[in-house]
């Protein structure tokens, strides 16, 4: 089944990778450029609301509409394979820069209680003479240890599938933001009873690179001071080295995909709530670290755990600060893991897309034979995470100086795209990055200019001042895009058109079509599929549904050859390319919506019996078809209805509805049903009625006891001495409505169990 | 040498001050857009 997530739990799993960037990114930032950085990670997250609008942008033009798929647009297939190894750096290293400083923070702790408890003398004489002093854990090796730890658990997680690690996303984040209200609160209190130190502007001449941070641009001008000589640059660089604080926004695009109806509104609403809780977590915690810890203890001590130290500096008793602490590293680790997570689920979507288009090859997108999810992608991802925790050593800064590479990199390349597709794509957009000014009859995009040059002006200055990311940034990247390239090269010698590939499925037999499992509602929509090119019922059917309320079930029928018995074929032969054709573009169509749907191959030998008997094992309350290039919709009823009747007692009806390219509508009833009418009818059977009720003791009968006798009696006599007369007379009936206007003779009359009528949308669920 | 740099050091500067100058018009036109539809989460999505 093909299920869609909320907005908030969408909102849930970005958050977990874009807000837990708060616990890291200041530090780092404050180790580059000096005691200013606050202002310039509050900048970058006033920044992320202009990149979240790019992103919403290309999400309203494509349902996947992450970097490949935009680039690709714009650009073409090689620098779509550049931006997507750009990305594919900053996803491989969001997990081990999230874990290892997870381990940070924990260790940080584990560490300060073991210097309390030593200064009340609870660590034993033996213990301390052991460790030479208070015993301490190697913070980075230990780091390392629960970074891996971490990784392998949500490896785990992820194999067995999204929605689970959804739910946990949505978990980590309630509790996060209890941590969040009662820090600023606390934080606030702090501020009147303790006051607070002053954040310098961000003003050039508040700007203290190190050699480190100003990269290979140090090595050119030895003992200048950058931001004196050039001003601008300087902030610029700051802003560079404070980048990493919006990490994230990818992921964005990668949920938009799982994304329920309405998708724009909620993606919208993902994008608004991702902005706003990032800037207030981020950008003022941030601030506040700067305020109140001293100078003296914040870089030295708690640089890679510096909400800790916010903690241990606010007002109030030493426990409760160590209380809060601890409560602080416990989210901490939480939401660190849950940013893991969303590094395994974001870089498992981008791989999956590159992989559809054939530049993966398909062995990576294999389902898992138990979860059915793309198990080889994860482990790859998840294998160069562990690789790169080890060989990070639990260096945060290190970590985050490589990140950052990947960040601003696949940012620059996805607004550099979109801006393009300004101009190349001229269809329709669900949304725009607003200023857009028209003159002379041409739009300038001036919203989206700016935000491409704020980042790439970014990523240009990040490539000379961030040296170690950009050697392993680029070494990565290329290696990622020779894999890519080759991958490309013998996928389309295999598939010889280079044609786009299909989705993997998952697939579970069953001998027989139940209901219950398939975990379906009672009064469900049976929607039969043939012709991936002509699915504009399914498109009707899901615009008419709340999927939420009603089940769509859309099915294939298999028709095997005549004398193969269902239970022969394997499942390659149920499920062939076409189907896996077939079901790609259902799913598309529903992603497109946001509406979940079943899907289900039948094999059976005629396409009519299969439909009839599918719906009446699921019980379902319609079947929505597309019309037929063979026969008319009458004639389509006709036989679905010749199969009903051919179907076994117990028995359901149903209403058939076929739906014509311009999505109008024609309904018919499957089933005994009352017939329909017509008014010379009706009037006779009043005339009669009046007549009869003037009779003595007969003015109390009713229509339909008239038409019960009147049909016994014809009963009667067609089953006696009348039989030849009868059949005369209803031929030339037959005949005489068959000539009239709008009933064409080709058409073959309805078969008593279908009735023709008018309908709007597909019957609302009765059972639920 | 030291001269290409300082063109492109400009550059950058350039392309970074007028691109925060528009970036910043993008956040006040869609902080309206934002608070409309924040005003309208009456139909939230199910969790």
């Amino acid at each position: 089944m093909l299920t869609f997530i909320s907005y908030w739990r969408a909102a849930a799993i970005v958050l977990n990778d874009l807000a837990s960037s708060a616990f890291y990114a200041c530090g780092i930032a404050e180790q580059a450029v000096g005691k200013s950085a606050p202002w310039f990670i509050v900048g970058v997250m006033l920044f992320s609301f202009t990149v979240r609008a790019v992103y919403v942008e290309s999400c309203s033009m494509f349902v996947r509409g992450g970097v490949y798929r935009v680039v690709k647009e714009a650009l073409g297939g090689t620098l779509a394979k550049l931006s997507v190894s750009a990305l594919m750096f900053d996803y491989v290293l969001t997990g081990p820069i999230s874990g290892v400083s997870a381990g940070q923070y924990i260790v940080g702790l584990l560490n300060e209680v073991m210097v309390t408890a030593d200064a009340h003398g609870w660590i034993p004489r033996a213990v301390h003479n052991i460790f030479h002093g208070t015993p301490q854990f190697n913070v980075n090796w230990t780091s390392v240890v629960f970074a891996l730890a971490v990784t392998i658990y949500y490896w785990w997680e992820n194999i067995k599938g999204i929605h689970e690690s959804s739910e946990k996303a949505l978990w980590v984040m309630q509790i996060t933001t209890v941590m969040v209200v009662m820090l600023l609160g606390w934080s606030g209190f702090t501020l009147l009873k303790n006051g607070f130190q002053h954040v310098p502007l961000p003003s050039p001449g508040n700007l203290h690179f190190t050699s480190e941070s100003l990269g290979f641009l140090h090595h050119r001008f030895p003992g200048q001071s950058l931001p004196q000589t050039f001003g601008v640059l300087g902030i610029l660089i700051a802003f560079g080295h404070s980048v990493l604080a919006m990490s994230g926004e990818e992921s964005l695009a990668q949920v938009n995909r799982e994304l329920a109806h309405p998708k724009l509104k909620n993606l919208k609403r993902t994008a608004i709530v991702i902005a706003l809780y990032s800037f207030i977590f981020t950008g003022l915690t941030a601030l506040l670290a700067v305020m109140l810890i001293p100078d003296s203890v914040r870089v030295p001590v708690y640089k890679d755990n510096l909400i800790a130290g916010l903690a241990m500096y606010m007002y109030g008793p030493e426990l409760m600060r160590l209380i809060f602490r601890g409560f602080v590293v416990v989210v901490g680790f939480l939401i660190l893991s849950g940013a893991v997570n969303t590094a395994i689920i974001g870089s498992n979507g981008v791989l999956n897309r590159v992989s559809e288009d054939g530049v993966l090859a398909d062995w990576f997108r294999l389902p898992h034979r138990k979860y059915g999810t793309s198990f080889r992608i994860i482990n790859l991802i998840v294998g160069l995470q562990l690789f790169t925790i080890i060989a990070s050593r639990g260096d945060v800064y290190a970590l985050g100086e490589a990140y950052a590479f990947g960040v601003i990199w696949s940012f620059a390349f996805k607004g550099l795209a979109m801006l393009v597709l300004r101009f190349k794509y001229k269809g329709e957009r669900g949304w725009k990055v607003p200023l857009n000014f028209h003159i002379a009859g041409y739009e300038i995009p001036f919203g989206m200019a700016s935000v491409t040059m704020v980042l790439l002006a970014v990523a240009l200055v990040n490539l000379f001042t961030k040296s170690v990311a950009t050697v392993s940034g680029v070494t990565f990247s290329a290696v990622f895009f020779v894999i890519f390239t080759l991958s490309e090269y013998a996928n389309r010698k295999k598939h010889a058109h280079g044609q786009q590939q299909n989705d993997q499925f998952q697939l579970l037999q069953r001998d027989t079509v139940e209901r219950e499992s398939l975990n379906l509602h009672p009064g469900n929509i049976l929607v039969p599929v043939r012709d991936y090119n002509t699915l504009i019922h399914l498109h009707w059917a899901l615009e008419k549904i709340d999927t939420r309320e009603q089940d769509v079930v859309v099915m294939s029928a298999r028709i095997s050859r005549f004398g193969a018995a269902a239970y022969d074929l394997v499942p390659e032969q149920i499920f062939s390319d076409y189907e896996q054709t077939l079901f790609t573009r259902a799913v598309a169509v529903a992603e497109s919506f946001g509406k979940k749907v079943s899907l289900l191959v039948v094999p059976a030998g005629d396409v009519w019996a299969a439909i009839v008997q599918t719906a009446n094992n699921l019980e379902s309350s319609a079947v929505v078809a597309g019309v037929s290039s063979k026969m008319t919709p009458p004639e389509q009823a006709f036989n679905l209805g010749r199969a009903w009747e051919a179907l076994p007692e117990p028995k359901r009806q149903f209403v058939f509805q076929v739906v014509y390219p311009d999505s109008h509508v024609d309904s018919f009833r499957i089933g005994p049903h009352s017939p329909s009418m017509k008014d010379e009818d009706v009037l006779l059977l009043h005339r009669l009625w009046l007549n009869i009720t003037r009779e003595e003791g007969l003015d109390k009968l009713h229509h339909h006891e008239i038409l019960r006798e009147a049909l016994t009696r014809f009963a009667r006599d067609y089953g006696a001495r009348d039989r030849d007369d009868i059949l005369r007379e209803l031929r030339q009936l037959n005949a005489a409505d068959a000539a009239e206007p709008g009933r064409g003779s080709a058409n073959p009359p309805p078969p008593p169990v279908v009735q023709r009528e008018s309908d709007d949308g597909p019957p609302a669920n009765r059972s639920s | 040498m030291d001269f290409l740099i300082m063109v492109g050091a400009r550059l950058l500067e350039a392309m970074f001050l007028v691109g925060i100058l528009g970036s910043l018009g993008v956040l006040l036109v869609s902080f309206v857009e934002d608070a409309e539809t924040l005003f309208d989460m009456e139909d939230k999505g199910h969790s």
